[in-house]
């Protein structure tokens, strides 16, 4: 770009920048906005609060912002806004309805008792009630629901108000929305971590709420892990298409972007082909798929334009999520049933060939609310491995052997609510998928084309929560280039995993407050792969407790157990795997937390790594096979985890801020052995017709790998117009091996990480949104047959350069609440690959048109 | 939405120039993809009563398999009994039966096709009979025995071995063979066992101060796992122009003896097990020691003479071999025109028996009873010779 250019696209970027009022992160402005309020209200200085209300509700309409305008329309005593706020509040349909409209009704014979008293023309308004300058007090009750209603209302508005303070450790903190009565308990799903509460829809408006840390809603603050959330505005803004493009944000994240459907996710390292050291939830249900190891990313039943936030746990979850939370949890929260539009309908088209169509519903009509969605796309690869018509390699699978990815979707999701607390969901979803998937060892590029399906059940009935689902996968997975001539191998797969829980919250004072939660669970597996020896059967079962206990008003100590029965786990016969956690949060002034946390975690050996007998071709030797098999004495992965963290946040600043330093302890890492000679009288594989060049076996390895690291990560919306945010992570792993050399772990883990955002929103129709991720480099330790000898297989280290993803978006509301367009740009950061064995990923653009009538 | 004309109008350009580009191909690191080869494919055509998988071994041209030379395979492939011989796996009708067969991933160049049928004569001959034993791990397991059909690649008219060459197009890509015929006829079946031997002479050679080391080798019969019965020494004067005279290449008034031969080649040292040395000085350049050995011929013309001192019109079993090792130490890259080495490099050394079917014997071998065990064969002591040249 020559210097006029650049000039010229700067005097552009900045003529938007300037043209029109702006708006950033909305939830810290939008936060800013209503602290500053509530504290002018406080003051009593009404007219300015409540506009500052006005403002924060304006760039993110909270139920709750109503709620406080009408108080503070109350309390200055004009009774005719606080009524029409309040029958706004009403209108966003909250579940204490009926309360806030026995207020209604009361106020309403109030003013209309004021008008029928009102005084001679010239006396001064208030002189003729209370000292205080505050409205008559209602009218005594005139029936016994009325007083029954008062009494309720009262009695939560005290509760609020006792919990909000509790939060802060400055009573004349903004207190107001303590007393909101909003939305906190009715589920749209029923599960504490299956997307019951809102990111937003706590208690205190405009907080950072999670539900993964402690599987019920609390404030981010609160949570006893590093927690990262992506909200639905991030997602909109970012640029990205993909949720592990999203993923890049999160500090000490691993994103490695294999093919455009097919990454591997991990969280503070280790990760590999097959990235099985995270546990993939959505609205709590597991999307792990037990026969490999993995996320199929690309087979996920959901799309971003359905989620309302991701919640990210860094940092062990097996104490309350029990086998493959070992590194962290990644929940994807959808929107609730009923909450959003009736009717959405985007398309995007772009380089790649990429179609996309997506089509959302929500409705409601009486109890039960619904989401409805469906949705298809496609999108070629980046870079294809292999040419057409070679003389040596022939594609398999996929007629197309440029397509990348390609899947129809639909979903439906309901949720009928008796009463308050007491409420059904059901949710159930289908996913036919086409993508790439990279195995381990001597495979490589893998299709598959798979049918997912779902169906689950919640139930909450008050402090009790019953869930069950249904996971289903089936199709062909198998390798989509293979030697013409050489033996193919099986692809079929079929995975049902049927899972039933049981979750119930009691709080009560003992010393104390206590949150408790109780636990149980039993899923079982079944899978028909024909990389496995037979079909396969486990049945898993689990029962946890987590105590949240708050010592004195500044510390609270979570202390959480959990224990898992595997089939195999003492060496072949069933066996436990227990996971304690204890952490401490202290937060001795407002907005700041600080925490300590020491943890276990574990991962459970796979279908593939205990019961595999897979004969794998070697390539250019027809009659040979290396033989991988399972192993059904593996011990589980072990991490034993220290960490501390502070979180902090800044309201008045637009201020976020997330700072962890931790250490983990891993062992038994379970890996591929070197090649086994067979004794000769197995050397012949009748089954497959070759002779077994040896074998190769799931194995616990006897390194311990330590590895430290420190992740920041900060949000800040300083100004009307400006957000930005930016993470950095430093990673080391070392391990106890005598030749550092030989830690392909090591070397396969880069050592920084770092993010930046900046996103800007225009109050009328703009936005821009670019961001960019670097990765330092690495150095891949991969088994390649040998040249000179295919019989043999050696280890091969293949370096891979330092990259920068960069993803950026510009969009335009063409016609407000109906039609808005958006340009984006992927991987802008130029060619790179994020594996030796990876896509060359390009820079691809997608146009965007999103019509919600 | 005036502001919207423009951006829309740039997102479709920006659609239109980028949106409908196809993938490029760019390989990843994995070595296949970096490499350019092709494949040989065919049909095996088995005219024969025997049953049991093929076995077809690709083999570069200029470095053929015994007898020819001493040439290895690059690859095999199998082609299973079921495959081949379908419904009529399970009785003795002769044929003729077809299958396809591929050899994957082949470099351009110059080959050979080499195979059989490795029978399970179990089936139809009584005791003592072999089952369906190959296997290319071991040395003593890697070659057909009696009863296997022999095969390969040749020219239907001359049955001339067949050379098949892999060329390349003009942009350098391999260009497959296709429709390769590999034959397999009753009319090859293996004659005999394999000829393994054993011997009771000292280990040790003094190169330095023996000119020559003498080894008496006796046929040893293997039971069990391997299962080889050699009848004795198949023993054959030289006729190379085939005119029922035998040749006397060195002029000592004496028939040459063709077969069996014997290669003398030194062992890589500190490695597990008795692998070829491929660079005994560590020069980095391959190659391959040998020390010059012959059969002692004055024992086998008797047996090979009749009593009027003329050739006997067979090849004739013997009982032993003397075999004579000289102190002279020869660079055998090229078999052709081996050279001599000033020295003779000390170490360990093989010694192998070739006989005219292509099939080999070597000492030592894996059934050694220190290796035998771990890789679940029978140990044998006699399998354990090597030759210690000081």
């Amino acid at each position: 770009m020559n210097p006029p250019t650049a000039f010229r696209r700067g005097a552009l970027l900045a003529l938007c920048l300037c043209a029109t009022e702006a708006l950033a992160d909305a939830r810290l402005e939008a936060r800013r906005h209503f602290r500053n309020g509530m504290s002018l209200i406080e003051q009593k200085n009404f007219d300015e609060g409540i506009a500052e209300l006005e403002a924060a509700y304006a760039i993110k309409p909270h139920p709750s912002v109503l709620y406080n305008i009408a108080r503070a329309y109350q309390d200055a005593g004009r009774l005719d806004e606080a009524l029409d706020a309040y029958k706004r509040y009403l209108a966003s349909n909250p579940p204490d309805a009926t309360n806030v409209q026995a207020q209604v009704t009361r106020l309403e014979a109030t003013r209309q008792a004021a008008q029928a008293e009102a005084p001679e023309p010239g006396a001064q308004p208030g002189t003729a009630g209370s000292a205080t300058g505050l409205p008559m007090p209602p009218p005594p009750p005139t029936s016994i629901q009325a007083q029954q209603q008062l009494a309720t209302l009262m009695e939560r508005l005290e509760k609020a108000v006792a919990r909000a303070e509790s939060m802060s450790a400055q009573p004349q903190a903004p207190q107001q929305p303590a007393a909101t009565p909003g939305p906190t308990t009715v589920s749209s799903s029923g599960g504490g971590e299956s997307g019951d509460t809102s990111g937003d829809q706590g208690l205190v408006p405009y907080e950072e709420r999670v539900v993964t840390a402690s599987r019920r809603a609390q404030s981010s603050l609160e949570a006893p892990n590093a927690t990262t959330v992506i909200t639905a505005e991030d997602i909109r803004l970012s640029g990205a298409t993909t949720l592990p493009e999203l993923l890049r944000r999160v500090p000490g994240a691993d994103v490695m972007a294999m093919g455009v459907g097919s990454a591997n996710v991990s969280l503070r390292g280790f990760n590999q082909r097959l990235a099985n050291k995270v546990l993939v939830l959505v609205d709590g249900r597991t999307e792990y798929q037990d026969f490999l190891g993995l996320t199929v990313w690309a087979g996920l039943p959901i799309g971003l334009e359905e989620i309302d936030r991701i919640e990210v746990i860094r940092g062990p979850g097996s104490a309350l999520y029990g086998a493959n939370a070992m590194l962290g949890v990644i929940n994807i929260i959808t929107q609730a049933p009923g909450t959003g539009r009736r009717a959405r309908f985007g398309a995007m088209a772009g380089g790649g060939n990429t179609v996309q169509g997506s089509f959302v519903s929500h409705g409601q009509n009486g109890g039960l609310r619904y989401r409805a969605s469906a949705a298809y796309r496609q999108e070629d690869k980046w870079s294809r491995d292999y040419e057409s018509g070679r003389p040596d390699f022939a594609l398999q699978g996929p007629a197309d052997p440029d397509l990348g990815q390609r899947g129809a979707r639909a979903n439906l999701s309901t949720v009928y609510t008796f009463q308050e607390g007491q409420a059904i969901g059901v949710s159930g979803g289908v996913h036919r998928y086409l993508t790439e998937i990279y195995p381990l060892g001597l495979l490589r590029n893998y299709y598959i084309d798979g049918l997912g399906a779902y169906a689950k059940a919640d139930v909450e009935l008050g402090a009790v929560k019953l869930k069950a689902f249904w996971n289903h996968l089936s199709g062909d997975a198998g390798p989509q280039y293979e030697a013409i001539g050489q033996r193919s191998l099986g692809i079929q797969v079929a995975s049902n995993v049927f899972n039933g829980e049981a979750l119930y919250a009691r709080g009560f004072e003992l010393a104390g407050e206590h949150q408790v939660n109780i636990g149980v669970e039993g899923r079982l597996k079944r899978v028909a792969f024909t990389y496995l020896d037979d079909l396969r059967e486990e049945f898993h079962a689990a029962a946890f407790v987590q105590d949240d206990w708050r010592i004195v008003q500044p510390l609270r100590l979570i202390v959480s157990y959990r224990v898992d029965r595997h089939p195999l786990l003492d060496k072949g016969n069933p066996g436990i795997a227990q996971s304690p956690r204890l952490s401490a949060v202290f937060q001795p002034i407002e907005g700041h937390a600080f925490r300590a946390s020491v943890a276990t975690a574990f991962r459970e050996p796979t279908f593939l790594e205990s019961y595999t007998r897979l004969p794998v071709p070697v390539p250019g030797v027809n009659g040979v096979s290396l033989l991988t098999t399972g192993n059904r004495t593996l011990r589980p992965e072990r991490l034993n985890a220290l960490e501390l963290g502070w979180r902090g946040e800044s309201p008045r600043l637009g201020l976020d801020w997330d700072v962890a330093l931790y250490q983990n302890t891993v062992k038994d890492l379970i890996a591929l052995s070197p090649v086994q000679s067979l004794p000769a009288g197995e050397s012949y594989d009748s089954g497959t017709g070759s002779y077994l060049l040896g074998r190769s076996m799931f194995t616990n390895e006897a390194a311990i790998y330590t590895a430290r690291g420190v992740e920041a990560g900060i949000n800040v919306s300083p100004i009307d117009g400006l957000g930005v945010k930016a993470s950095a992570a430093y990673q080391h792993i070392s391990s106890d091996l005598p030749d550092e050399g030989q830690c392909g772990t090591c070397s396969q883990t880069p050592a920084f990480r770092l993010f930046g955002g900046v996103t800007y929103r225009t109050r009328t129709d703009l936005e821009f949104g670019i961001e960019a991720a670097f990765t330092t480099s690495t150095t891949w330790v991969e088994r390649e047959p040998s040249a000179s000898d295919p019989t043999r297989v050696d280890l091969i280290a293949n370096n891979l350069p330092a990259y920068t993803v960069v993803n950026a978006r510009v969009g335009y509301t063409v016609v407000k609440d109906f039609v808005s367009v958006a340009l984006q740009g992927s991987q802008l950061g130029g060619g790179h690959a994020e594996h030796p064995f990876g896509n060359r990923i390009e820079r691809r653009v997608f146009a965007n048109l999103t019509v919600t009538p | 939405m005036k502001r919207a004309l423009p951006f829309l109008a740039f997102t479709l350009a920006s659609l239109l120039s980028g949106g409908c580009d196809a993938p490029d191909v760019v390989p990843t690191a994995d070595g296949r993809q970096n490499t350019r080869s092709a494949r040989i494919e065919g049909n095996l055509v088995v005219q024969s009563r025997a049953r049991g998988n093929a076995i077809v071994f690709l083999y570069d041209a200029a470095n053929p398999p015994p007898p020819a030379g001493s040439g290895r395979p690059l690859a095999f492939t199998v082609v299973t009994a079921e495959e081949l011989f379908g419904a009529s796996l399970g009785d003795t009708s002769p044929g003729p039966f077809t299958a396809p067969f591929a050899l994957s991933l082949v470099e351009p160049g110059r080959y050979l096709l080499r195979g059989f049928i490795d029978a399970d004569t179990c089936r139809s001959v009584p005791q003592p009979c072999h089952v369906s034993d190959f296997n290319p791990w071991y040395s003593v397991t890697a070659e057909p025995n009696a009863g296997d059909v022999g095969g390969g690649a040749v020219d239907p008219l001359t049955s001339a071995t067949r050379i098949l060459e892999i060329t390349t197009d003009a942009d350098g890509w391999p260009q497959p063979l296709t429709g390769v015929s590999v034959s397999f006829a009753d009319s090859a079946t293996v004659p005999f066992d394999r000829p393994a031997f054993q011997t009771a002479d000292p280990r040790e050679f003094a190169a330095s101060t023996t000119p020559t080391k003498l080894l008496t080798l006796t046929p040893q019969v293997l039971t069990g796992a391997v299962d080889q019965r050699p009848p004795g020494f198949w023993v054959q004067l030289a006729d190379a122009n085939k005119d029922g005279v035998p040749d006397d290449a060195n002029g000592d008034g004496k028939p040459d003896i063709a077969w069996p031969r014997v290669i003398v080649r030194k062992l890589a040292e500190g490695v597990p097990g008795y692998v070829d040395d491929t660079d005994h000085d560590r020069d980095g350049q391959p190659d391959a020691v040998v020390l010059a050995a012959g059969l002692v011929p004055d024992p086998l013309l008797v047996a090979l003479l009749d009593e009027q001192g003329k050739p006997r019109p067979q090849p004739v079993f013997v009982p032993q071999l003397l075999v004579a090792i000289r102190a002279q130490a020869l660079d055998a890259r090229d078999p052709a025109a081996p050279t001599p080495l000033a020295t003779v490099p000390p170490g360990r050394y093989s010694v192998t028996l070739l006989q005219s079917t292509g099939q080999t014997w070597r000492l030592p071998n894996e059934l050694d009873p220190a290796l035998a065990e771990a890789v679940g064969l029978p140990g044998v002591a006699s399998q354990a010779f090597v030759l210690e040249v000081r």
